[in-house]
């Protein structure tokens, strides 16, 4: 007997009864969590670890080049380093966001933001971009000092690239980091990719962008790649030809000199674009790498707006551009013939009020080619007095003004077309005979865009069509509409503006190019009513923001093919004097340069 | 001193169940410290190093198993004694490693005052408590403690509170196998659940984490969290028949952290399945089994309660190791005897093992006398 079994068994357990309860225990404890986690759960833990040793990483697909419509790269993309964090692998995270604020230079502050936002998106054991493009100084630096900064990632990815920013950033727009918005509306966007933000880049972001592709890793705990195998391939987003000439664009550009304005040159029989000016204008480069606060701030308190794409985001008072509507509302309602004349003794007189022509003087009698040759105001006065506001209206919508033009740029306006529904709904007021008059040379309320004159204009000289301008190259045009205007209609008001050009009374004189038949209309919208001190000064004498407007809508014909030319000065002065050498140099682009149209 | 005699009476089973768990161990070493690299597989040093300590271990068993375990009893104080003096001397000079100061730098080799520590409280625990005609009264049971509270205070101080919890383990065995009298019994069933939760103020900041963590793995689950979700993934997804020999993706790709220490069980589950765990946790009930055959049979109380100590020194581990990769128990630095890769945890085992085969052994020895 063992020495243990002593005289008082205990009560309680205590002995060797107990050692034998405690390996049952043991046994039947350990055996039944083994059943329950190997065989009740199995298929969740060995989801579970599955989980663990594949990893997907996202392969980039290339964004569409786009080139102008002679081949010349106008946004690409190049390679950019971006320095990144793999969480999983960096022991210290403060500290490394220390050091990286040491070699940027960068606010501390601004690398935590960025690696807060990113922590909820970016898994563990994913590269976490802290600082897109990055120099190549430091690029260099930090492989330096690799050892020293583990978890810390040099990343290549591409970077949109415009080598021609500048004078193409209203129609290309630019891509920039994608915001927490646009992350959460477009599940397919990872932390750090490229969206369009402005221009072509966001209106044809879907096309552009591609399909990313989906790389399938088996990986070790320490994310070392032991194998790899391609689920889905990378589709490369689509190429584009713009119908913009690069050299043309650049010729407009240096014909604006550097005046706030726009200017659109289209093809008239295609639509297509072929060069669209807003100046001044800004570096879509510095949107792509993260714009400084200062150069944004500089850019929002510019008083001449270089974000604004005039051609179609800006609506001026058309001025007397307008005149040529009317003079075709005129014509087909039967109200004037081209031998119809008006006496303007340089005033119109309306119930107690003188509506004043541009020329003191008078013109003298005035006939319809006359009325758009020197731009006579008291001609258009009488017509439109006749014609009354509703009809103009609705004839200027048919004609296309009063809506958008459908051109692939964001935010395009509208413009403004008065009626006296209009008036009384705006302002609750009764529309004034008076205000049309003012309609009826294209002040007070009308706005228009550059765009939209220029596709009237085109619609005069293609026989009628209007289209839907594009930006793109394209053989067929798109037919939106047509020119409320019979064929002698138009033909009477294109020999008008070819007068105008062509005879030396003509406002448009300055654009007559030997060899080419031209034609134009000159407009000089009034900003405010002009004051009295002002009248007699030149436009230079005049504070900037009381000029005039100046106008200047044109085509010309050469070779069978139509060209529509619209120049448009913020606050230029005159339609002849000052936006019609502007145009003319244009010209001189088209016909003597190499635009490759 | 020794018989040949004394051979005959050896426990063979205790013998062969530890030399099976033994190779269950090494096979399992082998395939944890495996790396798999890109151009093929590399053994790691740990194996090597096992097979040798494996060697050291059976040389020191044998050393416990020709003593006379009767020359312990006197022998205990003066080891004690020198387990303490050593463990003062480690907080004095000890060399820190990752942390925790415990290695004593002899010159030749690293010593760990802890593992002469465990042996020596668990001797001269046995020799206190089989002195005691009775069961065990307050003042009895304080001797007892507190002979052992003054190591144990030294290496949680160190910090290593897994070794510190053993040897108060390993003692708390040895009384309520003893049994403490009624009242007393009665009083202790109510004050030390009462007391226990104060102890969370003793406890050092990783080991509050480690307790909230059991409580709430994937709070978590890439920090203080990871090691416990990762080895219930290993031993998981073994699934029934187990992932089969060195094919666990969980621990041969290395998710499972401390796959050749603390989670080497993680391993062993992950590449068995459930067939070979339940046969390795038979075998380890088997093992203690064979101990508690030695304690019954023990030809004097000293002997009964030595073999109580080492089943309750294996019985410890084994529950928290397990407990501990299967999710149901805290995460505790204590490794799994045999499984776990460790040189002089190896040699502590095999001593303690040679200590219940001497008391086995001479079972009939004063019969013959």
């Amino acid at each position: 007997m063992g020495a243990l079994d002593s005289p008082q068994r205990p009560a309680i357990l205590c002995g060797p009864t107990l050692l034998l309860v405690l390996i049952v225990l043991l046994f039947s404890t350990f055996s039944i969590r083994l059943w329950y986690l190997q065989v009740y759960r199995y298929d969740f833990f060995a989801g579970r670890s599955q989980d663990n040793r594949t990893r997907q990483t996202t392969m980039f697909s290339p964004r569409g080049i786009i080139w102008d419509r002679n081949g010349v790269l106008l946004a690409e993309n190049v390679p950019a380093y971006a320095l990144a964090l793999v969480r999983e692998e960096c022991p210290d995270i403060p500290r490394t966001l220390d050091q990286i604020a040491l070699w940027t230079g960068l606010p501390r502050a601004d690398l935590q933001k960025a690696f807060d936002l990113g922590k909820k998106r970016v898994k563990h054991f994913d590269e976490q971009v802290i600082v897109p493009n990055i120099s190549f100084d430091l690029v260099a630096t930090v492989e330096v000092h690799h050892q020293e900064w583990p978890g810390l990632v040099i990343v290549v990815r591409p970077k949109r690239y415009y080598a021609h920013g500048t004078e193409l950033a209203h129609i290309l727009g630019y891509v920039a980091r994608a915001n927490e918005a646009e992350l959460h509306n477009d599940p397919t966007l990872q932390l750090g990719d490229d969206v369009g933000k402005q221009g072509l880049e966001v209106v044809l972001e879907q096309r552009l962008r591609g399909d990313k592709g989906l790389e399938e890793f088996e990986v070790d705990a320490l994310g070392r790649v032991l194998a790899s195998r391609v689920v889905s391939p990378p589709v490369a987003g689509e190429d584009f030809s713009l119908s913009v000439s690069l050299p043309l664009q650049q010729a407009a550009i240096n014909a604006l000199d550097n005046r706030a304005g726009a200017i659109v040159v289209m093809d008239a029989d295609s639509g297509e674009i072929l060069a669209q000016v807003s100046l001044p204008s800004y570096d879509p480069n510095e949107f792509v790498v993260g714009i400084s606060q200062a150069n944004w701030d500089a850019l929002q308190d510019n008083e001449l707006h270089p974000l604004q794409n005039r051609p179609v985001q800006s609506a001026y008072p058309p001025g007397s551009v307008f005149k040529l509507l009317i003079a075709g509302l005129a014509l087909e309602k039967g109200l004037v013939s081209p031998t119809t004349s008006v006496y303007c003794t340089g005033k119109y007189t309306l119930g107690q009020r003188e509506f004043r022509c541009w020329k003191r003087g008078g013109h003298g009698k005035v006939d319809l080619l006359k009325s758009l040759r020197e731009s006579c105001d008291v001609y258009y006065y009488a017509a439109g007095e006749r014609l009354g506001v509703d009809a103009i209206h609705d004839y200027a919508l048919q004609c296309g003004f009063g809506e958008k033009t459908g051109l692939e740029l964001p935010h395009e306006r509208s413009g403004n077309i008065p009626s006296s529904a209009w008036k009384l709904k705006r302002f609750g007021e009764r529309w004034q005979k008076g205000e049309t008059l003012n309609f009826s040379i294209g002040q007070g309320h009308t706005l228009t865009t550059p765009l939209q004159i220029a596709r009237f204009v085109g619609a005069l000289v293609n026989d009628g069509h209007l289209l839907r301008p594009t930006l793109l190259r394209t053989t067929t045009p798109e037919i939106v509409g047509s020119l409320p205007m019979s064929a002698q209609t138009r033909k009477l008001i294109l020999d008008a503006m070819v007068a105008t050009v062509e005879e030396d009374q003509g406002t448009a004189r300055l654009i007559r190019r030997p060899g080419v038949r031209v034609g134009g209309k000159t407009g000089t919208a009034q900003v405010v009513k002009l004051m009295e001190q002002y009248e007699k000064k030149k436009t230079h004498e005049i504070p900037y923001r009381f000029r005039d407007h100046a106008w200047l809508a044109s085509f010309a014909e050469k070779d069978g093919r139509h060209y529509v030319v619209v120049v448009m000065i913020e606050h230029g002065g005159h339609g002849g004097a000052d936006a019609g050498p502007v145009a003319g140099a244009v010209y001189d682009a088209i016909f003597n340069g190499q635009p490759g149209l | 001193m020794i018989d040949r005699r004394l051979f005959l009476h050896m426990n063979w089973w205790l013998l062969g169940l530890t030399a099976m768990l033994f190779c269950f161990g090494a096979l399992n070493l082998y395939s944890a410290s495996t790396l798999r690299a890109e151009d093929g597989l590399i053994l790691d040093v740990y194996f090597n190093r096992q097979m040798i300590w494996g060697g050291i271990s059976l040389a020191a068993m044998l050393g416990f198993m020709l003593v006379d375990y009767r020359h312990f009893k006197s022998a205990g104080p003066v080891f004690y004694g020198l387990a303490v003096f050593l463990l003062v001397c480690v907080a004095v000079f000890g060399k820190t490693i990752s942390g925790s100061t415990r290695w004593l730098d002899l010159g030749l080799f690293n010593f760990q005052p802890t593992e002469l520590a465990k042996i020596a409280v668990l001797v001269v625990g046995a020799r206190m408590v089989s002195g005691v005609p009775e069961r065990l009264g307050l003042w009895n049971l304080c001797k007892i403690v507190a002979m052992g509270f003054v190591p144990a205070a030294l290496i949680a101080k160190q910090p290593d509170l897994g070794s510190a919890l053993s040897i108060m383990l390993i003692l708390a065995g040895i009384i309520l196998y003893k049994g403490l009298t009624s009242t007393l019994f009665r009083v202790l069933a109510v004050l030390i659940p009462g007391v226990l939760p104060f102890g969370w103020f003793f406890l050092y900041d990783y080991q509050k984490q480690r307790i909230l963590t059991f409580l709430d793995p994937n709070s978590d689950p890439l920090g203080a969290g990871y090691h416990v979700i990762q080895s219930q993934i290993a031993i998981g997804s073994g699934g029934f028949w187990g992932k089969g020999f060195m094919q666990g993706s969980q621990s041969q790709l290395r998710f499972l952290p401390e796959k050749h220490t603390d989670f080497a069980f993680a391993v062993f589950g992950e590449e068995w399945g459930l067939v070979g765990s339940v046969v390795l946790l038979s075998l380890f009930s088997a093992f203690l089994y064979q101990m508690y055959a030695v304690a019954l049979e023990a030809k004097d109380e000293f002997g009964s309660c030595l073999a109580v100590g080492v089943f309750f020194y294996f019985f410890w581990q084994i529950l928290i190791n397990m407990g501990m990769t299967l999710g149901i128990m805290p995460v505790v630095g204590i490794p799994l005897p045999f499984i776990s890769y460790g040189g002089s945890a190896s040699v502590v085992n095999f001593c303690m093992i040679g200590m219940v085969l001497n008391v086995g052994m001479r079972r009939f020895v004063f019969k013959k006398n």
